[in-house]
C-alpha cells in the first residue's frame, strides 16, 4: 500500500470538492469493507481517501412516505433491522443480514454495498502478475475462462470476463425497482438501479455508470403490497458468512391466488445484479404451484451459458428461485 | 445515531520523508495504561507515510497520536498502544479475531482504518472485565469451555457481548447466526451458543 | 496411589484467555521492534534472474531488504522445512537463485512500521527464467516414486478374495486441506539475556533451539525457542517454517529484535497442508460378514523434495480382525510445498475411506452397519498378533448407539423424512489412533505457602496439555488450581518435545504424576511419617522448608536413558503404537445424523454423536471440547474444505478464509461425547491415552455414510457440495 492522506467530510458537497482538489489518485471511502481490504490486496490503489461515512444526514432512513429512502451512508444493520423494512420488505432486509458477517454490517453502508467488486478468485489473486484478468489489468486476458469456474457466472459474462457481481443488497434492489441518488460535481441526478451496472462485455473494468466524483447519496424503493409477500434465499457453501452460490429475490403483488406482478432477480450467477423479466412474464396471471414456480424458474435461466465447473448453478439457480417462489407465494394465504 | 462525528475536521500532514531508519518520537501521544500492567509498554514506533492525527477513547481512556494513515485500527491497538489482546487471523474481515467495539458497536478492527477511530469510543477485551471481576460473558465462556487455544477467544467474547445487546441472542439459531463472523478452528462452536445463553440474561441490550 | 476418575474442572488457562491476557507469539513486546514482511515468488518453478530493491530501500521507514545473496550461509539441515528429519530432503527458501514453489518468499523487506514493510515487498521487482511445472499429482510432469514408500501384509489377502461371498472394490479421493489456525504463523528473533530468542507459536519450541541453531550455524544454547500458547496448531507449527529462519538471521544482522506475521494468503504457499491422496479399498467377506481380507492401496501427493512420509496403511486393518490384509502405498512427486501433517494426518483420510467402504460392505450384505463392525471386533492386532493394551471400540459403537437412537437407522436409504420434507440420514464409523508417548523433564517446586510450579516438556494449543498437568497436581498434591504456574513450550525453562500426534497428554500426564509422587516420597522422608490427605504444602510448612523441589526425567515404554539426551538436544523420540508386549491405540465411534433438503440438497449436520475410549479422561470438560473440535474438523473435510489449484499456474487460488471454506457456528449443531473413561494402566502410570487425533477420525465417514443413507448417493470424493447432490 502506498502512502495516502486521509480526510472526513461533513456534507456531500466538502466531499465533492475534496475529492475534485485531490486529484488523480482519489477515492471516496464510506465503510471501507471492501475498499480497505482491495488495498491490503494492491488491487485499489488510491493516494487520497475522502470519508463519506460521516456525511451530515448521510445516515437517513426514511419509511414514512410512498417511498422507502435509505441514505447512502445508512449501515447495512441499521437497515436490515429497521422496524418497517424488516416487517414488510422482508427481500430487503433479508438480503442485508445474510450478508458478510454482524461486524461488516455494522461497519459497511448502503451506498457502498451497490459498488462492490466481484470475488472472483483470479482478480482479487495475483495483483503481481500470477493470473491473468481483463478487470484488474485491462487487456491481460481471463484466466476464469476455462479455468476453476465453479463460482463464476452463467448469466451475461462474455468472452472477456465471467466475474460474478457479489452483492445481496442490489439483487434485492433490483427486484424492488429501487432508484439511486447520485451526486456530483453538477449536482444530483437519480438512476434505476438497473442503469448503475454494466455489463462486461469488452470493457469488464467499467463495472458501474458512476461518475468518478459521484457519491451514492440515496437509495428509493417505491412502496408496494409486494414487500409483504418477499424473500431473500441465499444458498451458499456453508451456512452463514459466505457469498451466495445462487440467490433469489423475489417479491409478489398477488390478484386474489393468482399472480400479478412479480418481481424477480437472482445474484450469485450473474456478472451483474439480474432482473429475470422472462420469469416474471411467465407468471403473469398464474396461480402458484410448484410446477409452475419451476417452470418460471427455468425460464429465468433459459440463456445461462455454463462454464467447466459451474453448469450446476443453472439448475441450482431453478431451484432455489423455484423454493423462493413457493415461499413468497405462501405469505399471501 | 445522527451524524455525530461530522464537526470532527480531519486532515493527514504530509511529513518529511524519513530517512530509512531514524527514529522520532510520537508527538503530544498520550498511551493508555490500561492492558500494559503487566507487561512493558512497547516504544512508539516511526510512523511513515502521511500521518493523521487520531484522538480516540480507548477503554475509557483518551489516546491521542499521529498515525501513518494506511494503518487499521487493528495494528493502532497493538502495535501502536500495545493493547494485544485483539488478534490478527486474517487481516481482510474474514475471521472476527480481531473484534472490537466503536462506539458500542461490534466491528471487525483489521478493516476499520486508524483514522476512522478519531473522535470516537473504542472498547477491546481489556476493558470489559469490571473492578470486581470477570464480565458475565467471560465466566460463561470459562464455564462451558467455549475456547480451546484461546486466540479467537477476546474476538468471540467481544462479538457475544454485542450479540447480546443488539437483541440476537433469543434462540440457540439465532446466536449461531449472528456468531457465525467469529471462526473457531478449535471448533469450540457448542460451547460458545451454550455460553452466550447462559450470560445473556445478565447483561441489558442496547 | 491409583489414578481416581478425574472431575470436571475449569481449562486452567481458561481465565488468561477470556481476559485477552494470554500473550501469544506474536504479543510480545519489544523496544525498538522492526517489522518484516516478505515478497513471495510469483513463478511455480524457475530461478530468480534478479531482483531489484532499490524502489523498496527508498520506501521511508525500510531498514533493509534482504534477498538470497544476503542469506547464503544459511544451511539446509534435517530439521528444515519439509525434511521431517532426514538427511538430504528439506527445502530452505531464499538461500540461492530457485524457486521451487508458487509463492515462497523471495526477499524480506524490514522496516519501522508494518505500513512501511508492506510498502517495501510490494516495491520490490523480481525477474525470473520460468520452468516446466506440475502442480497436482495427476498432471503429465508429475513424478510418481517407482517403489511403495510402505507396504502392510498379514495372510494371504489376494486368496482370501477367491472365496469370499461378497467383495466391495471402490476408490475413494480426499482433496488438498489446509490447517488454517486461527492464529497466523509468526515469528519474532529478539535478543535477551545474551541468547536469540525465538517467538514463534509453534508445537516443537525445540526446533528453535535446536534445529534453527544448526541451520544458523550457531551453538544450541545460543538460542531459546518460547512458545507458551500456541493459537492453534494441529501439526502445521510442528517445527520450524520456511520464514523462520529468515527472520532470525535478519535480527541477528540487524541487531534489532525483528517480527513478521506472514498473511494468511502467503500461509496457503509457505506453511504446510493436507496432500491430495487417492485410495483404492478392497474387502471381501464371507455371507455372514466376516472381513475375510482387506487390499489397500493409496498415493499421496507430495512435493519433489520432502521427507514426508505415507502413513495411511497403519491403522485400517487394526480396526477390525481381517483374516488376511495387504497394504500398499506409494507417492506422487509435484512442484509445491511440502505437504506435512495435519490433524489426524493419514488416520483421518484413511478412515474415510475405508469406513465409507465398511459401509458399503454392509450395503452389499444387507446388514446393519453397526452390527457389521460389531461381529468384526478383535482384541489382538490382525498384524503383530499382539493384543492391545486396551480396547473398548465394542462399549463405544454400543453405547454410542443407544446415546443417538440408533434404532431408527433403516436398511433403506432415503427413508427417514423430516416434518419440513428434508431426508434424513444415519451413518456411524469408526477410528483409532495409535497412543504413543514420548520422553520428558520435569522440574516440580512446591512453596510452603501453596504455590506450586513445573517446568516441563510439551505445548499447550488448545488441546489442554495445562489441564491435564494441572489435574495430576491436583489430584496427588492437592494443590489449589490458582495457585498453579505451569511453564510449558519454553526451552528456558525445560527440554521440549515436538508435541503431536497426541502423545502430548500420554507423556506430560505421567511426568507431571511422577514429579508429584516424587515430592511425596521425599517430604515423606522428611517428616519420617506418612504424609495424610491434608495438602502437602501445609505438611511441607511444618517442616519449616520454604520449598521442595524435585526433578524427575520420564521414559516412555521401552526406551532408555538415551530418550533423554535425544530430547534435550531437540530431537523427537516417539514411540507407539507398538509396545513390547502390546499396541496401544485410542478409539472412537461417531454416529451422525444429517438434514438435506429436498430442493436445494443442501446437507445440515443436525447431530452427531461420539463416543471414545481415550483410557482415563483427565479433564471432562476440555476433553469433551477437543472430541468436539475434532467433530467439528470432520464436518469441514467432509463438507466444506478444499485447496483448489488452477494447474496451468500451481498455488492455491482460494487462499483466504473467505474463500477456503472452514465451518461456521451456523454449520454446527448437536455435537454430544461420552467416554469410556477406564485407565488403561499398562500404557503409563496415569493411565491416559491421546484424545485430540482420534476425536477426528471417522467423524468425516460417519457424516458421508448419513449422507448415503439420506440421499442413496454415494460420493466418493471430498467435500460432498451441492452440486454432488443435486
Amino acid at each position: 500500500m502506498k502512502p495516502l492522506s486521509y480526510v472526513r467530510a461533513g456534507t456531500a458537497r466538502e466531499a465533492i470538492d475534496a475529492f475534485v482538489a485531490a486529484g488523480d489518485g482519489a477515492r471516496y471511502i464510506a465503510g471501507g469493507t471492501n475498499l480497505y481490504d482491495l488495498m491490503k490486496l494492491g488491487i485499489e490503489r488510491p493516494a487520497h481517501l475522502i470519508d463519506i461515512a460521516d456525511l451530515e444526514g448521510a445516515d437517513r432512513i426514511d419509511t414514512d412516505g410512498d417511498r422507502l429512502f435509505f441514505g447512502g451512508a445508512a449501515l447495512m444493520a441499521n437497515v436490515a433491522e429497521d422496524p418497517v423494512v424488516s416487517r414488510d420488505y422482508l427481500v430487503l432486509a433479508e438480503s442485508l443480514s445474510k450478508a458478510a458477517s454482524q461486524q461488516l454490517r455494522n461497519m459497511a453502508t448502503v451506498g457502498g454495498n451497490l459498488l462492490q467488486r466481484t470475488r472472483c478468485p483470479y482478480f482479487r489473486n495475483g495483483v503481481n502478475g500470477t493470473y491473468p484478468c481483463n478487470k484488474r489489468e485491462p487487456g491481460s486476458g481471463c484466466a476464469a475462462l476455462g479455468g476453476l469456474d465453479r463460482s463464476q457466472a452463467v448469466l451475461g459474462a462474455s468472452e472477456a470476463c465471467n466475474a460474478v457481481s457479489p452483492g445481496d443488497w442490489p439483487v434485492a434492489l433490483m427486484a424492488m425497482d429501487a432508484t439511486i441518488e447520485l451526486q456530483g460535481r453538477d449536482g444530483t441526478r437519480v438512476i434505476p438501479i438497473s442503469e448503475l451496472y454494466r455489463p462486461p462485455s469488452q470493457t469488464p473494468h467499467l463495472e458501474f455508470t458512476i461518475g468518478r466524483e459521484e457519491i451514492v447519496t440515496g437509495i428509493a424503493v417505491p412502496k408496494t403490497a409486494a414487500g409483504r409477500n418477499s424473500v431473500y434465499l441465499k444458498v451458499r457453501d456453508r451456512e452463514s458468512y459466505a457469498f451466495a452460490l445462487v440467490s433469489a429475490a423475489v417479491a409478489l403483488e398477488m390478484d386474489g391466488d393468482r399472480v400479478g406482478q412479480a418481481h424477480v432477480a437472482l445474484g450469485g450467477v450473474a456478472t451483474v445484479p439480474w432482473r429475470a423479466r422472462a420469469a416474471e412474464a411467465f407468471l403473469r396471471g398464474r396461480t402458484l404451484d410448484r410446477e409452475g414456480a419451476l417452470a418460471a424458474a427455468t425460464a429465468a435461466f433459459a440463456d445461462a451459458r455454463a462454464g467447466r465447473h459451474n453448469a450446476f448453478k443453472i439448475e441450482l439457480g431453478a431451484r432455489t428461485l423455484a423454493d423462493a417462489l413457493i415461499t413468497a407465494g405462501s405469505k399471501s394465504q | 445515531m445522527p451524524n455525530s462525528q461530522g464537526k470532527h475536521r480531519l486532515e493527514t500532514t504530509r511529513r518529511r520523508v524519513l530517512k530509512a531508519g531514524t527514529i522520532i518520537s510520537l508527538s503530544g501521544a498520550m498511551l493508555p495504561t490500561t492492558g500494559l500492567a503487566q507487561q512493558a509498554g512497547p516504544q512508539p514506533s516511526p510512523e511513515n507515510g502521511v500521518t493523521v492525527p487520531v484522538s480516540f477513547r480507548v477503554n475509557g481512556r483518551p489516546a491521542a497520536l499521529d498515525i501513518d494513515a494506511r494503518a487499521s485500527l487493528l495494528d493502532l491497538l497493538r502495535e501502536r498502544l500495545g493493547l494485544v489482546g485483539a488478534k490478527k487471523g486474517c487481516d481482510h474481515g474474514q475471521c472476527g479475531a480481531c473484534t472490537v467495539h466503536m462506539n458500542g458497536r461490534r466491528i471487525a478492527s483489521c478493516l476499520t482504518m486508524a483514522a476512522k477511530a478519531h473522535g470516537r469510543d473504542v472498547t477491546t477485551i481489556e476493558g470489559i472485565a469490571g473492578a470486581d471481576g470477570l464480565h458475565p460473558m467471560q465466566q460463561a465462556f470459562i464455564d462451558h469451555d467455549a475456547l480451546q487455544c484461546g486466540y479467537c477467544t477476546p474476538g468471540q467474547i467481544m462479538a457475544a457481548i454485542a450479540c447480546v445487546k443488539e437483541g440476537h441472542a433469543t434462540t440457540p439459531e439465532q446466536i449461531k447466526e449472528y456468531m457465525s463472523g467469529n471462526i473457531c478452528r478449535c471448533g469450540a462452536y457448542v460451547g460458545i451458543v451454550a455460553a452466550i445463553e447462559q450470560a445473556a440474561p445478565q447483561i441489558e441490550r442496547s | 496411589m491409583t489414578p481416581s476418575r478425574n472431575a470436571d474442572r475449569p481449562r486452567i488457562d481458561a481465565h488468561e484467555k477470556v481476559l485477552g491476557r494470554a500473550l501469544y507469539a506474536a504479543d510480545q513486546p519489544f523496544p525498538g521492534l522492526l517489522h518484516a514482511m516478505t515478497v513471495p515468488a510469483t513463478i511455480a518453478k524457475g530461478q530468480i534472474l534478479s531482483i531489484d530493491t532499490a524502489a523498496a530501500v527508498a520506501v521511508p521507514g525500510v531498514v533493509r531488504v534482504f534477498t538470497h545473496g544476503d542469506f547464503a550461509q544459511i544451511r539446509t539441515t534435517p530439521a528444515a522445512r519439509g525434511a521431517y528429519g532426514q538427511p538430504g530432503k528439506g527445502y530452505q527458501p531464499m538461500i540461492g537463485p530457485q524457486v521451487r514453489h508458487r509463492g515462497e518468499p523471495v526477499a524480506l523487506v524490514v522496516a519501522e512500521t508494518l505500513e512501511a514493510a508492506v510498502e517495501g515487498a510490494e516495491a520490490v521487482t523480481v525477474r525470473y527464467a520460468e520452468e516446466p511445472f506440475s502442480a497436482e499429482m495427476d498432471d503429465s510432469l508429475a513424478t510418481p516414486e517407482p517403489e511403495p514408500v510402505s507396504q502392510q501384509a498379514s495372510g494371504d489377502a489376494e486368496a482370501a478374495f477367491a472365496n469370499a461371498a461378497h467383495i466391495v472394490d471402490v476408490e475413494y479421493r480426499h482433496p488438498q486441506q489446509h490447517h488454517n489456525p486461527i492464529e497466523l504463523i509468526s515469528t519474532t528473533a529478539a535478543f535477551e539475556d545474551g541468547t536469540l530468542r525465538i517467538y514463534e507459536g509453534t508445537q516443537s519450541a525445540a526446533a528453535f533451539a535446536g534445529g534453527l541453531a544448526g541451520m544458523m550455524g550457531m551453538e544450541p544454547q545460543a538460542l531459546r525457542g518460547v512458545s507458551p500458547y500456541t493459537g492453534g496448531g494441529f501439526g502445521q507449527k510442528n517445527g520450524v517454517q520456511e520464514q523462520s529462519v529468515l527472520v532470525a538471521s535478519a535480527a541477528l544482522l540487524l541487531r534489532r529484535p525483528v517480527k513478521l506475521v506472514m498473511p494468511r494468503g502467503q500461509l496457503f504457499h509457505t506453511a504446510s497442508y493436507r496432500p491430495h491422496s487417492r485410495h483404492r479399498v478392497r474387502l471381501a467377506a464371507d455371507g455372514d460378514g466376516r472381513l475375510l481380507a482387506g487390499i489397500y492401496e493409496t498415493v499421496q501427493q507430495n512435493s519433489r523434495y520432502d521427507g514426508f512420509a505415507s502413513d495411511h496403511g497403519a491403522n485400517p486393518p487394526r480396526l477390525y480382525g481381517y483374516g488376511a490384509w495387504l497394504g500398499r502405498e506409494r507417492i506422487v512427486r509435484v512442484d509445491t510445498q511440502t505437504p506435512g501433517h495435519q490433524r489426524a494426518p493419514h488416520e483421518h483420510p484413511a478412515s474415510y475411506a475405508t469406513e465409507c467402504a465398511i459401509d458399503e460392505l454392509a450395503g452389499a450384505l444387507g446388514m446393519d452397519p453397526v452390527a457389521l463392525r460389531l461381529a468384526n471386533d478383535t482384541q489382538r492386532d490382525p498384524l503383530t498378533g499382539k493384543p492391545f493394551s486396551s480396547r473398548h471400540l465394542a462399549a463405544c459403537l454400543t453405547r454410542g448407539a443407544a446415546l443417538f437412537g440408533w434404532d431408527r437407522w433403516t436398511s433403506e436409504p432415503g427413508a427417514l423424512v423430516a416434518a419440513n420434507g428434508d431426508r434424513i440420514g444415519l451413518g456411524v464409523a469408526c477410528g483409532s489412533y495409535k497412543a504413543a508417548m514420548t520422553p520428558s523433564v520435569t522440574t516440580l517446586r512446591l512453596s510452603a505457602n501453596g504455590q506450586c510450579r513445573i517446568a516441563t516438556s510439551g505445548h499447550e494449543m488448545g488441546q489442554g496439555l495445562r489441564s491435564v498437568i494441572a489435574a495430576e497436581l491436583i489430584e496427588v498434591l492437592g494443590v489449589d488450581p490458582g495457585k498453579l504456574d505451569i511453564r510449558i513450550g519454553d526451552t528456558g525453562h525445560a527440554p521440549q518435545h515436538l508435541t503431536a500426534g497426541s502423545w502430548g497428554a500420554g507423556s506430560a500426564a505421567p511426568a507431571a504424576r511422577a514429579a508429584a509422587l516424587k515430592l511425596r516420597e521425599e517430604l515423606a522422608q522428611l517428616t519420617g511419617a506418612a504424609l495424610t490427605d491434608e495438602p502437602v504444602h501445609a505438611q511441607l510448612a511444618r517442616t519449616r522448608r520454604p520449598f521442595l523441589e524435585v526433578s524427575v526425567d520420564t521414559l516412555p515404554l521401552g526406551k532408555d536413558r538415551q530418550a533423554i539426551e535425544q530430547l534435550r538436544r531437540g530431537m523427537p523420540v516417539v514411540t507407539g503404537p507398538e509396545y513390547p508386549d502390546f499396541l496401544a491405540f485410542s478409539w472412537i465411534a461417531h454416529f451422525a445424523e444429517v438434514h438435506v433438503e429436498p430442493s436445494t440438497r443442501r446437507v445440515r449436520v443436525r447431530r452427531v454423536v461420539s463416543v471414545a475410549d481415550c483410557g482415563r479422561v483427565m479433564n471432562r470438560r476440555t476433553a469433551e471440547s477437543q472430541v468436539r473440535g475434532g467433530v467439528v474438523w470432520g464436518i469441514g473435510a467432509a463438507l466444506r474444505e478444499t485447496a483448489e489449484s488452477d494447474p496451468r499456474f500451481g498455488g492455491v487460488l482460494n487462499n483466504d478464509l473467505a474463500e477456503y471454506v472452514v465451518p461456521v457456528n451456523a454449520d454446527i449443531g448437536a455435537i454430544d461425547v461420552d467416554f469410556i473413561d477406564e485407565p488403561d494402566n499398562r500404557l503409563n502410570i496415569s493411565g491416559v491415552k491421546g484424545l485430540g487425533e482420534v476425536a477426528m477420525v471417522g467423524a468425516a465417514a460417519a457424516i458421508v455414510n448419513a449422507v448415503h443413507h439420506a440421499t442413496g448417493k454415494r460420493i466418493r470424493h471430498l467435500p460432498i457440495r451441492i452440486e454432488d447432490l443435486l
